[in-house]
This record gives structure tokens, C-alpha cells and sequence, in this order.
């Protein structure tokens, strides 16, 4: 039986783990940092990283080292490093099990980030609707201000770091970086024309790095046992291990840690448990809402960026929404649909006229209204959706809703007038 | 009157400290009055908090209504919103969805004549594997059954009794 591969999970693995910083510390928390503060350049770690392989898990697969390198330096302002904590995308929830489970691993990458990108002002954006977790979160925080982790002359180095935690207030679109920053800076989160790219003019116009809360909480393992260790986990180009956030119709729904291109197979009828009931798989959703469908046929691909993008779709934030033979697609579609035009900034004719017909298209074969000339609607407004917006949401809407006309047309001639 | 408190003033300032300009604390303003309101931001905070953030009336009635989470309508003092998105919806949430309505004798979006409860149809709330799952105030219930529906509205309705 494949076990998982602990690399962030290590510590919640454990029995009886309690996630404050007397038990992180106990089990070797913050040896990273002071290796930092003490012997290491800024340059040093985006080095580091840059060699590790680290690929952003918030959705897009950046580069994390890349993504920092293209900060300027000496500009004169501030530079900034904003945590993207607002796991909005419909099946993911696992930057949630890190924060509630194991705050200062994640707290600790956070630092080192800020440290390498020459951050002294952190900013921590969570979704609103998360209260509990934001409250863990920001008592974490107050743990390390009184344990002299942050604030003025961390450990004693000169370096002074200030970690901010913000509250969304329920809009998926705010996880888009852009969108995220202007919603920091108290306005609507409207995602912005690009460029100038956020690592040149991000916060208050400033150099800035969005990051994902598994991406940053990968940081103290690549610091304490060198980006080679990293490198040697996951496949080529995709280093490392990943949460996979499994939901849906299996045995044994939750968050698992493996290297990057175990197969999907392997992920649903070894970690998961297999489909509930013992019933036949019939089509699964391999990165949150936003990721082209696959048939059953399709899941003996490794599961990592590469690997999932040559097939068509994308791994995501690697969010695996797995559904039974009893699912029906156009249900899975209206569900979809409803979701992308409810979440919709409005801004863009394309996603905003687009999610809306989708809806109306797709309400229709609900009503056992369909045709075959509907069918072939869903699939061009569709199309019509990807590549025209500002933001990626017209690919995440469109994408997907293309991809359940072309996968399971059968399912929408079902509902036929 | 719309105003913030004395001791949450202290609040307030301690929140602009941590931005480089006022406006950026908007969002943060917004949570806290709603705390201070019972919930919902009720007529001339919108005035207030734009004189408080350097920002005009326009600006914060544009962030009010762009985000779900704020409210201009008292919610009930259990505000219950149910998950309908994909994995919820697909594991049944709408059926969960029903039944609330049922027992509740309201519609998502409105507040009972008691004011006890409001009813809320929300988009994913990040716990998918745990699915259906509804959140009351801020506790959320994970893969809940009509029978724990049942006992969580008995409950509220006793404390309130």
C-alpha cells in the first residue's frame, strides 16, 4: 500500500500534535529561521529556491524563486510579500488543514519569505467567511510577537518583520493576486490590467510577491535540507510533495501528501479509499472547479503540472473532485456554472455576459430542453470565454464548461426536448 | 448613532497603524462595525466610515456591495448559510438546503418574523471533504443530517427561549 510522502504534514501526522509553538519548537520549528538570520543573504534563499524546483500551489505552478527574482531592488519603496491564505476554488481546502493544524510551520515559511524578498511589513489575506481559522491564525501570530519571532530585531539579527493578518469578505475572485491586492487596499477586488505585473508594482504601487500558504510553509524543509532534497521528490520539473485536497464521491475524503505525479488512480483507490459504495468512477475534476473535466479512462496519468496540462486540463491547486456513475454532467455543469457566474467581478464582457448565457444554456437541459444546437452554444460561448479576459477567470469558466460538452456529450443529449 | 466607541477606537487606530494609508483598513472598519451592529451595517456607516478612512461615501457604498459578507439588512441572530457549490451541492446540499427552508419557513435571503434566523445560500466554504456542510454564525457542521439540523435549531431556539 503507497504511503504518503510528510514533508509539510509531518508534524500533523503525529498523534496528539498541538500545533502551538512550544510543540513546533519541540519538533526542530523555526531551526530554519535562525540558520537564516544568522548565516544566510537574502539572495542566498531566492538561490535556493530557485534551484528546489518550488512551483507555486496556489493554482498556476509559477516558479517561487522566478516569481521573487523579478523584484527590483533598490527602488526606494518598500517591498512586500502578501500571503494568498483565500482558498476560494471550489474543492480546495487544504492551506486550511496547515493553518488550523499547524500555524508556525506555515508562519515560519512566511518569514523566511519576507526575509528573502526584503520584506519588513507581511500581509496575510484570508477569506471572510473562515473566522475561526483567521482567529487561529492571528493568536499564532501574537505567539511569535511574544516570543521575539516577530516584530523588532528578530532573534537578535537587525531584521525587523511585522506580519498583518486581513480579512477578506467572501468573494472567490479575491484569490486572483491582483484582484487580492486591490481588495487589500480597500476597494473592490477587481483584477488589474497586467502589466506592470505585481512584482513590480503590487501593494501601495510597490514591489510585491503573492503567495500561496503551501508554497511558503515548503520553505523551512528547502532551507534545513537544501534544495537538491527537494528536487529529488516528484518528477522532473515538478519538484516536491503536495497536498491534494480529495473530495467527493470516494470512501475517504481528505487532505494527502504525496509527491508531485503519483498517478490519479493511485490517489483515489490507495489514499482515498476508492469510490464510495464500490461503484464505478465516471468523471473527476483533477484541480477545483476551474480544471477541465476527464473520463474515467484518463486517470492513470501522473498527477503534476505537466503531466495534467499535455492532457488538456490543469492540476491546479490540486483540488481532485472525484464523482461516481451516478453522476450526471449536466448537474455537475449547473453546479459549475451557477458558481463562476454568482463569482463573476463583472468587469470583463466576456466572463460576465458568458457565465450568465452559460447559466441560462445549461438551466435548459436541467429542464430536459435541450438540442444538439445547444449543445454546440455551450461549447462556443464557451470557447468565446478563454483567452479574452483580463484575469484567468474566462479560461476557469469557460475551460471547464467546454470541457463537459466535449467529454460527455451523451449526458447532455439525455436531457433533450 | 453611527459612530464607533471610545474603546473601539482603540481598535480602529491600532488597524491604521498596520496599513500604509487609512483606506486600506476599509475592509477591516467594515467587519468591526458590523460586530459593533449586530451584525449588518445599519443607515450613516457608510458616511462615517468614509470621513474615518479619508475616502468618499461613493467609494465605501462600491466595497459594500461588491463583497457577499457585508450586510445592510440585520441578519437573524443565527445566520445559517448552506453550501450548495460543487462538491456540497453533488453530495446533497440542496436537499439540505430544502429542509432548512422547510423548518425554517424562510427562503435564502430572508429572516424569520422572529428574527431568529436568516438564511444564506453560500458558495464553497473550504471544508469539501466534509461535505454537505452549513455554517451557523461562525461554527461550521460538517457532513450534517436532518436529524443534527433538527437538534442545532431546537438549540438555538431554547438559548433564545
Amino acid at each position: 500500500m503507497p504511503q504518503e510522502t510528510l514533508l509539510l504534514l509531518k508534524n500533523i501526522r503525529k498523534p496528539n500534535y498541538k500545533g502551538d509553538l512550544r510543540a513546533y519548537r519541540e519538533s526542530g520549528g523555526f531551526k530554519a529561521l535562525e540558520k537564516v538570520l544568522k548565516s544566510m543573504k537574502p539572495e542566498q534563499i531566492v538561490e535556493a529556491v530557485k534551484a528546489s524546483g518550488l512551483r507555486g500551489r496556489g493554482g498556476a505552478g509559477f516558479p517561487t524563486g522566478m516569481k521573487w527574482s523579478f523584484m527590483p531592488k533598490n527602488t526606494g519603496k518598500p517591498s512586500y510579500l502578501v500571503c494568498n491564505a483565500d482558498e476560494s476554488e471550489p474543492g480546495t481546502f487544504k492551506d486550511h488543514v496547515l493553518i488550523n493544524e499547524d500555524v508556525h510551520l506555515f508562519l515560519e515559511g512566511m518569514i523566511i519569505g519576507c526575509f528573502a524578498v526584503g520584506c519588513q511589513h507581511g500581509y496575510i489575506y484570508i477569506r471572510g467567511e473562515s473566522i475561526k481559522p483567521a482567529r487561529h491564525l492571528q493568536k499564532g501570530i501574537d505567539e511569535l510577537y511574544s516570543a521575539g519571532l516577530l516584530g523588532k530585531n528578530i532573534l537578535g539579527s537587525g531584521y525587523d518583520l511585522d506580519l498583518t493578518l486581513h480579512r477578506g469578505a467572501g468573494a472567490y475572485i479575491c484569490g486572483e493576486e491582483t484582484a487580492l491586492l486591490d481588495s487589500l487596499e480597500g476597494k473592490r477586488g477587481q483584477p488589474r490590467v497586467k502589466p506592470p505585473f505585481p512584482a513590480v508594482s503590487g501593494y501601495n504601487g510597490c514591489p510585491t510577491s503573492v503567495n500561496n500558504v503551501e508554497t511558503l510553509a515548503n520553505l523551512p524543509f528547502i532551507i534545513l535540507e537544501g534544495p537538491d532534497a527537494f528536487k529529488k521528490l516528484g518528477t522532473p520539473n515538478n519538484a516536491g510533495t503536495h497536498l491534494v485536497s480529495i473530495s467527493g464521491h470516494v470512501k475517504k475524503p481528505g487532505v494527502y501528501e504525496v509527491e508531485m505525479g503519483v498517478t490519479m488512480r493511485s490517489l483515489i483507490y490507495d489514499f482515498a479509499g476508492g469510490i464510495r459504495e464500490d461503484k464505478k468512477l465516471k468523471a473527476l475534476i483533477p484541480g477545483g472547479a476551474s480544471a477541465p473535466v476527464l473520463r474515467a479512462s484518463e486517470i492513470d496519468t501522473p498527477y503534476d503540472f505537466d503531466s495534467l496540462a499535455k492532457i488538456g486540463t490543469m492540476m491546479g491547486s490540486s483540488a481532485m473532485m472525484v464523482f461516481d456513475e451516478d453522476t450526471d454532467i449536466v448537474e455537475l455543469a449547473w453546479r459549475t456554472i451557477r458558481f463562476f457566474n454568482h463569482e463573476s467581478c463583472g468587469q470583463c464582457t466576456p466572463c460576465r455576459e458568458g457565465t450568465f448565457w452559460l447559466k441560462n444554456l445549461v438551466r435548459d437541459f436541467l429542464d430536459d430542453n435541450g438540442d444538439e444546437a445547444k449543445i454546440a452554444r455551450v461549447g462556443r460561448v464557451s470557447g468565446g470565454m478563454i483567452g479574452t479576459t483580463l484575469c484567468a477567470f474566462g479560461d476557469a469558466a469557460g475551460g471547464p464548461m467546454r470541457s463537459f460538452v466535449e467529454k460527455f456529450p451523451e449526458d447532455f443529449l439525455a436531457h433533450s426536448a | 448613532m453611527a459612530e464607533f466607541s471610545k474603546k473601539v477606537m482603540k481598535e480602529v487606530d491600532a488597524l491604521f497603524a498596520r496599513y500604509p494609508k487609512k483606506v486600506h483598513a476599509l475592509g477591516m472598519l467594515l467587519h468591526l462595525a458590523q460586530r459593533e451592529n449586530t451584525g449588518y451595517l445599519p443607515e450613516g456607516w457608510d458616511a462615517y466610515l468614509a470621513k474615518l478612512c479619508e475616502t468618499t461615501v461613493n467609494h465605501v457604498r462600491g466595497v459594500i456591495t461588491f463583497y457577499n459578507m457585508y450586510r445592510t439588512e440585520p441578519p437573524g441572530r443565527y445566520h445559517v448559510m448552506v453550501c450548495t457549490c460543487v462538491p456540497c451541492g453533488l453530495c446533497g446540499g440542496d436537499k439540505v438546503l430544502e429542509h432548512l427552508e422547510h423548518r425554517l419557513g424562510i427562503r435564502p435571503g430572508q429572516t424569520s418574523k422572529d428574527s431568529l434566523f436568516s438564511l444564506e445560500e453560500v458558495q464553497c466554504l473550504a471544508a469539501c471533504d466534509q461535505a454537505p456542510l452549513i455554517q451557523i454564525n461562525e461554527e461550521v457542521h460538517h457532513r450534517v443530517s436532518f436529524e443534527q439540523i433538527d437538534r442545532l435549531i431546537e438549540e438555538a431556539r431554547r438559548k433564545s427561549a
